[in-house]
Parts: structure tokens; sequence; C-alpha cells
């Protein structure tokens, strides 16, 4: 018992002794909501913006008003030789301590990313404030402005942007980039590292002067950058992403457009459901090679010609052409990314690894060149599993008359 | 009292008797001394002693009228002899009342303060002792700080019998045993002691016993007094005996095996030893279905979590851990708080204080003026505080749900130890965040594992861990599934016959063959109502309920493998 006092009483003075050590409120802390990084105004500079959220402003505020200006955030920079510089330089500007664990999303600008964003890498990651789980994007334009266009949809811009990574699974428009995997592609011996891109396009028109044909910039996801070691080294489009995508992702759903069986000016769409995707290494003959299988089970979900999910005959051409399509798509891609950038982006290098460990550690020098020569066969299954609610075709009432 | 001595006797002098019980008790006013002349063939004058308003009045009325007018012919027509005079009165006269003899002045002197009557009759060497208790009582009504929805309304008076009779009309078992002692050098409280024979664990109530005799103060005016003096850690924060008002809760507890004290002038009984989960357990969760009673313990169960840590978490997480809020929430708590000019351990403290302050008035508060503290209680904690600026909304959140939650908690008692750990609790995540919320939490479970409550575990049946016990702890199993008494009683510990799962009847057959059927069984009902009433007639004999189940339960099995 006498013990058990002395410890107590020992606690309680230590709390006397630490006077709160560490303690910072949450209202004095200005919470990153997004971060921006482009090149600086000198040679060798780095640009870093940072979102900070006003809360007051963002979330409503109860009791007494004070300074309410409206915005819901506010958008800083500052310069710096080094991208810790920068942020220390941002404390000179903010009244509240900057404070990094919610920032949703870092924006890299592509200028930036091909001299290299090994740095960059490195501070996210060795920051204990920072999560492993925020976002990391590529942008063509200015970071600055990406991070800082307001969505009407979200409260704080950079809430939006991480949202829109939200769905890549349905949309398969970019792929999503956490920093953890950004960090592992970058350790990796094989692997590179693929960044989702943002883009700022004139999508929305301005509410307040539609009859002018006034547009506002908003933020959407436009494809990846394909990294070769820290650099960026070449692009992909949205359109030429989903083959990546299948081999990195799991992806949720994705709208294959398909000429109709019977009317090839028509239009069928179906959505991919439920795939599964193998990637089998090879080693034969001192020469690598992959299969890559993809087994989907696919819905018909608008058919723009009369379509019946009893027509054995039809289904099987769309199961075919989806089939021919996705291999398209698929082979494209991976010849852009095998000759063009030379990236092993899609993780194959460590699928061989796990499988040859031995063979590997001969080949892991040149692996870049045996990459790119390496044979990668795709070969798809579709399956056409239900045409959706319809068993029967829509046709106008009309149309079945005259057939008649 | 140093005047009286243990040693001093009657004597057959009625003059020093009087003289003597009067000095003893210092002539007070609400003494009454009536004398009486007993009517044989001479008259005998004797005197009665009473304390006005502790004895009933007809009571004493009715000792003065059996001594005075009813002495029967008998006694008139035989010579009184000074030595037949005490048996006369015995055999004779006392018949409608209890009464024993005494001898010793200090046995007098209680009962005369306990209410009873003492009878001098000159000559006798003894005094009769005659039961005349019967001072006003509070009606049995229903408890005060533990409310059922469904389960007897009646609760403990302040009257020691009133209390015992009421877990003896629970427990209609000649095994409940109740024993007296009386504690406090001048109060000379009853206490009794209950306890199930052949339920309880050898030894406990030794121990109890033991701790109440040890028992040296001049008052028990409540069995508060008790508790302090008999707990296991003088120290805790935690009680570790149970006080409840409620009869039904005493007897569940003296079937589990524990001990009961009653202490006279207060509605509390005391239950020992107490588990520290028992306080989370209502008596409804018994009487409701175990599904329902299920359900509400383990809504207890989060009750008594969030009372005791939600406070301290929001504090440990707004002002050091901002990382661990999700980001809308953080924004939402930090747009809440951008006015508020404490920080937020002081913003907390502040309300913590003002909450216990408005739960403390409102108990002391005379109730007329109920409604005006009810008024400016909910400005303080409300909108007015939040838009004065004096506190965050999330705060008023924050304490209100502690509050709310700390009411949930059945047992009063407990309810105050769980809102004395959230201080120290609340001060030490304040000032060092989760280290020293977890430390602070760490101290508190060492110490509650730590801590005995009559050599029971306090933690109990968790730590150490009673599998079997574990039917009655988180969740209630159905009656018929709990088969044991708890680890704690000792000797008789199946509490349940074989096969008490409800079934329903047999399918219903063929409807043409149906009124066969019913004949045929009708027949066995009969038979079977032959053999209930024989089995009753056997159950007489027994006494304890359990060999009847013993036997029946084997009978069963008996006809089932027959069948």
């Amino acid at each position: 018992m006498k013990r058990a006092n002395l410890l107590i009483s020992i606690f309680f003075i230590s709390l006397l002794l630490t006077a709160c050590a560490g303690k910072r409120e949450i209202n004095d802390l200005a919470l990153v909501m997004a971060v921006g990084i482009d090149q600086g105004s000198k040679d060798g500079t780095i640009k870093i913006t940072a979102q900070v959220s006003r809360p007051g402003d963002a979330r409503g505020q109860t009791g007494a008003p004070t300074g309410q200006s409206g915005e819901t955030s506010w958008n800083v920079e500052a310069e710096g030789e080094t991208i810790f510089e920068a942020i220390r330089n941002l404390t000179g500007i903010s009244s509240r301590r900057v404070f990094w664990a919610h920032n949703f999303i870092i924006v890299i600008n592509e200028e930036v990313a091909k001299e290299g964003i090994g740095h960059i890498i490195d501070f996210f990651t060795r920051n204990p404030e920072l999560r492993m789980r925020t976002l990391v994007a590529l942008t063509p334009d200015k970071a600055s402005e990406v991070t800082a266009t307001i969505t009407s949809l979200e409260v704080v811009p950079g809430e939006a942007l991480s949202k829109l990574f939200r769905y890549t699974d349905i949309s398969t428009l970019a792929p999503h980039t956490e920093i953890k995997d950004l960090l592992a592609a970058y350790l990796s011996e094989s692997t590179e590292p693929i960044l989702a891109r943002l883009s700022l396009e004139e999508r929305k028109i301005d509410g307040l002067k539609p009859e002018e044909g006034a547009k506002v910039k908003q933020i959407e996801l436009s494809g990846a950058g394909v990294f070769n070691n820290d650099k960026l080294v070449g692009v992909l489009q949205a359109n030429e992403l989903q083959g990546i995508i299948l081999f990195r992702d799991k992806i949720e759903s994705g709208v294959v457009v398909v000429a109709c069986p019977k009317d090839p000016k028509s239009e069928i769409s179906v959505e991919l459901n439920k795939q599964t995707f193998d990637v089998e290494p090879m080693y034969k003959n001192d020469e690598v090679s992959f299969d890559a299988k993809l087994k989907a089970t696919i819905t018909v979900v608008e058919a723009g010609c009369p379509f019946s999910i009893n027509d054995k005959k039809a289904i099987e051409q769309i199961e075919k052409s989806v089939e021919v399509k996705l291999k398209d798509d698929i082979n494209k891609s991976i010849e852009k990314i095998q000759k063009e950038y030379k990236a092993d982006v899609l993780e194959l290098g460590k699928v061989f690894q796990n499988k040859y460990p031995y063979e590997w550690k001969s080949m892991k020098k040149d692996w870049t060149n045996i990459f790119s020569n390496a044979e990668i066969n795709v070969s798809v299954h579709a399956n056409v599993e239900s045409g959706s609610l319809l068993f029967q075709p829509t046709i106008s009432g009309k149309e079945e008359r005259k057939e008649e | 009292m140093e005047t009286t001595s243990k040693d001093k006797r009657f004597t057959a002098e009625l003059e020093k008797n009087i003289a003597q019980i009067k000095r003893e008790l210092g002539d007070s006013v609400d003494l009454v001394k009536r004398n009486i002349f007993f009517v044989g063939n001479r008259k005998v004058p004797s005197v009665l002693f009473y304390i006005d308003g502790l004895a009933s009045v007809e009571h004493v009325e009715k000792v003065i009228d059996a001594m005075m007018y009813e002495g029967n012919e008998f006694i008139k027509r035989n010579e009184l002899m000074i030595s037949d005079l005490q048996t006369l009165i015995e055999q004779h006269v006392l018949m409608n009342t209890s009464f024993s003899m005494i001898e010793e002045v200090e046995k007098a002197l209680i009962a005369i303060l306990s209410g009873d009557s003492i009878l001098f009759v000159d000559g006798c060497e003894k005094a009769f002792h005659i039961q005349t208790k019967g001072w006003d009582t509070r009606s049995v009504d229903e408890p005060q700080t533990e409310q059922v929805v469904r389960g007897s309304r009646d609760g403990f008076t302040e009257n020691i019998r009133t209390n015992t009779a009421l877990v003896r009309r629970r427990i209609r078992d000649p095994e409940l045993r109740l024993e007296t002692m009386s504690v406090g050098l001048r109060t000379r409280t009853d206490i009794n002691i209950a306890y199930i024979n052949g339920v309880v664990k050898k030894g406990l109530v030794d121990e109890v016993k033991k701790r109440l005799n040890a028992i040296k103060i001049d008052g028990i005016l409540e069995s508060g007094y008790i508790e302090e003096m008999i707990a296991d850690s003088p120290f805790s924060p935690f009680t570790t005996v149970m006080s409840t008002e409620r009869p039904d809760k005493v007897a569940s507890a003296l079937l589990e095996g524990r001990v009961a004290i009653f202490v006279d002038n207060t509605p509390f009984v005391l239950v020992v030893p107490t588990y520290f989960w028992q306080f989370l357990q209502a008596s409804d969760d018994y009487y409701m279905g175990f599904m329902a009673g299920s359900f509400f313990r383990i809504i207890r169960y989060i009750a008594f979590v969030i009372s005791l840590t939600l406070t301290s978490i929001y504090v440990m997480l707004v002002s050091f851990h901002q990382e661990m809020i999700p980001t809308p929430l953080a924004l939402t708590i930090a747009s809440g708080r951008e006015i508020v000019p404490f920080p937020v351990l002081l913003e907390a403290l502040l309300m913590e204080i003002t909450f216990e302050l408005m739960r403390e008035a409102g108990l002391r508060m005379p109730k007329p003026v109920g409604q005006a503290v009810s008024i400016v209680g909910s400005l303080v904690i409300g909108q007015a505080a939040v838009q004065a600026g004096i506190v965050s909304p999330f705060m008023v959140i924050v304490v209100a749900v502690t509050g709310i939650s700390s009411f949930a908690i059945p047992n009063y008692s407990a309810s105050y130890s769980i809102r004395l750990i959230r201080f120290p609790l609340l001060i030490a995540s304040g000032s060092l965040g989760l280290l020293g919320f977890s430390v602070m939490f760490a101290l508190l479970a060492i110490h509650a594992l730590s801590i005995r409550s009559f050599g029971e575990s306090y933690l109990a049946p968790a730590t150490p861990f009673q599998p079997n016990d574990q039917k009655d702890t988180l969740i209630r199993f159905p009656w018929w599934a709990m088969k044991k008494r708890p680890q704690l009683a000792d000797g008789d510990t199946i509490k349940l016959g074989a096969h008490q799962k409800p079934k329903p009847p047999n399918k219903v057959k063929n409807p043409l063959e149906m009124s066969k059927d019913n004949q045929e069984e009708s027949g066995e009902k009969n038979s079977e109502q032959k053999d209930k009433s024989k089995d009753e007639s056997r159950d007489t004999s027994d006494i304890t309920g359990l060999r009847r189940w013993k036997k029946k339960s084997g009978s069963n099995k008996g006809e089932k493998r027959k069948e």
C-alpha cells in the first residue's frame, strides 16, 4: 500500500512538472488539407502551397460570429531551397501552428516530377506528423492552382480532391495512389512508381452567368504519370489506363463499349464486374514471359439495339468483341510502358521474384531491359451473365409492328 | 456508561430496584414509571418502566390490564406467598404478551431503551422484561434509489424487523439464518446478519462477525458507518460493500451465497462480498426476458465506460492527438473551439464541476425551488454557455453524454465512485495526453485488480476468470440455463433441476384421431397427477428442495429410458 501511494504521488508530481508538455489545442492548429508542390521562382527552389482550412467557415460556427470571410480555406505559398525550408517559411505567415496530419493530398507539378521526386518522398515519409495514406497526384497545371480550385460540392477543396479518388475503382480514370504505395514502388528493386494525374479543365458552367457561356475550371482525374526511378518519364492518358489499372488495382467495375452483334452501327455497353486477374510468370530458355489471364463476368447495361439475354448467339458475339477490345486495350497500354517508358509499373518484377527467387538474383540488375523485352501474353475470357434487369429486348411497339 | 456494570443485579426490594433504574437513566422525562397494584387476596405493589414513545401504548395497557383486573379467581382465592409470586404471574397473568425474566440491571436498561417494558414486582428478585416495542415506523414503500420497471415495489424501511421480514418472506427456507448483535457503545444499534446455511461459504460468516465485533465506535447511525468500518481497502475509491434498498436484491444475493448485514434505522442493507460488476446489474435484468435483460445490461456496461472515459478521451484527443480525429470531425471541433478562450482541460473541468454542482444542488434543494435550478442549470450547460463563448458545443455534448451515462448506473454508490475516478483520469489525460490517460487507467485497473471484498477478488468473475459465472456477467443467460450457483457459493451449488428448458407440446396428429388421443391423454394426465400428488406427499418429508429435484430428475431419466 505504501508503495502504491508513493507511485501515485510520484505520478501526480510528474504531472505538475510536465506543464502539459506537448499540448496544443486543436483550435491553435492550422489544419492543412492539401499541399501543392511547384517550382520556385528562382532556379532550384521549391514552392509549397498549403491549403489550410478555416474551420469556422468550413463547418459553420455556433456562438458569436468572429471574422468570417466566407472562404472555407486559406491558401498560402512559401518558397525555399528545400521542402522543409519552404514549410518553415510558412510558419512566418501562419498565425497557427501548421499541422499536417489531416492532409488529404499532395499535388506535384509535373515539371518538378521530371526532375525527380526522391526528396519529396523522403520528406513526406520521414515526417512523423504525416500519414502514409495521404494521396499523391501529379498535375500538368500549377499545383497551387489545383489545390486552390473550389468545387461547389465539397466545402474544403482538399477534401474534394481526395474524394475524386474514392471511386477510381469504378471510373478507372486514374489509379489510386497513396504515399505508402509510392514509397514502396520507389524502394522496390523492380517496380516503378505510377502516380495519378489531375488536370484543370473548363467543365463547370458558371451558375451566375450561364448565358454568356462562362465556364469555371474544375479538377478532374486524367490518367497517370509513369516514373523511372524518381523521375517522371511519361504520361498515360485516361483512356490508356484501364489495362494498367486491371494489373495494379482491384477494380470494381469498368465499362466497355462494343458494337452491336447484329447492327454494327449501334453500340452496346457492358459493365465489367467480378473479374479475376491472374499473372503467371514463366521462365523458359532464359526468356522471361508472363501469362496474364483476365476472367470477367459482364453485364449488359445499355443496349442501343434490340438485345435479349436469351439470344445465345448474340451473347457469344458480345463476349468475343469484349474480349478482343479488352485485350487490345491492355496490349496497347502494356506496349506503351514496356517499349516507350520502359518502366515496370505493373509490379511484374515482384511477381517474377516471388516465383523464381534464385533466377531473380542474376536478373535484377538488368530488369529494365528484360522487362521491356518480355513477352506478355494477355488472354481475356468474358462471360455475359445477365442483361441487368431486362431479359427481353426493349423494342418500341411501333418497330415491332413494322417487323410483323 | 461508567455508572453501570454488568455485575449489578436486582434485589427483592422494590424501592431499591426503582431507585436503581431511576439513577441509571437519570430520571429522564420520557421515562415512564407506572405504579400497579397487583390484585390478589392482598395487594402487591409493582412498578412498570418504559420509555414514552418507544413502547406501544396498547401493549403497555394490555400489561396493566392483566396485572390489575384480570387476576383470576384462582389467584384471589389462594394465599399469595412471596415465593410463588413470580411463577403465579408468569403462569396465570401475563398470558397475552411475550416476556422473559432478567436479573441484570444492564439488560433491563437496554430493554427499556429499545422500547420494551420492565416490570418489578415487590418481592421478586427477577424483573419481567415484557415485549412492548412499538414506535412509529414508515410503511413499506417503493425504494428511492433503485427503481425498476418490472419487479417488486417494496423497499426496506428503517425498521430492522420489517426488513428481515421482507427478506424472510422471499426465502422460506429454514436454512436462512439471522443472527443478531449490537454495535455502537452508545447507540447500541441492532445489527442482523443474514445468510443461507449450506450455501454460504464456510468462514465467510465468521469473517463478517469478526469484523463487526471488532468495531468499537460510540455510534452507528447508518449502514454507511458499518460499510466504512468493515471495507477491505479503506483508501479505495471503489465501494467494496454493496448497499441496497431492495429486498429482492438481498434475497438474490443470499441465494448466491453472500451475507447480508441489516442495520437498524436505515433502509440500506449491506451485502458482502461484492463484485464490481454487481453495480452494473439491475434487478430488472432478471425479471425481463433474458434477451432484453442482457441487452440493457450491455448498454449499462457501455454507459459505465462512457461515463468513466469519454471526457478524458475527448480532452486527450483535442489537446494532444489531433491526428487521431477524423478530418471532418476535427474541423467541426476546431470550428466550435475557435471562440473558446480556455484550454480544453480547463473547459472540461469547468463543465464537469458545473454538472456536479447541479447534481448536488438538485439533491439538496427543497422541492419547491427545483424548477428554478433546472432552468438555470439547463442554461449553464447548454446553448447559452456556447453562445457566450465559454464552452464549445462539442464539450456540452461530451459532458452531457457523460452525465447521462453516469445516471444509467443502477447503484448510486457505484456511480459516485465512478464520478470520483473521472477527475484524476481527466487531469492525467489533459496534461499528458494518451500517455497520462493510459498510465492512469492502468493504475486504476491495477488497483481494482488488487482489492478484495471479504477475501473475494473484486473484479471476479472476470479476473480470476470463472467460466461458469460468465453466464451472469456481461450477458444474462436464461434461468433454465444457469444451472449452478456462482463460484462464491459453497456446498449446495446446483440450483436448477434437470430439463428445465421450456418445450412446446408434441405436434398435434390427424384431427380424426384427436378424439381418441384426447381420451388417452386425459387418462395419462390423471395418472400424472397421481404421480405428482405422490411426489408432493414425499416432498413434505424432504426439507431442502434440492433433494426433491434430484429424485425427480432421476425418475425423469428413468422414464425417458422406458420410452
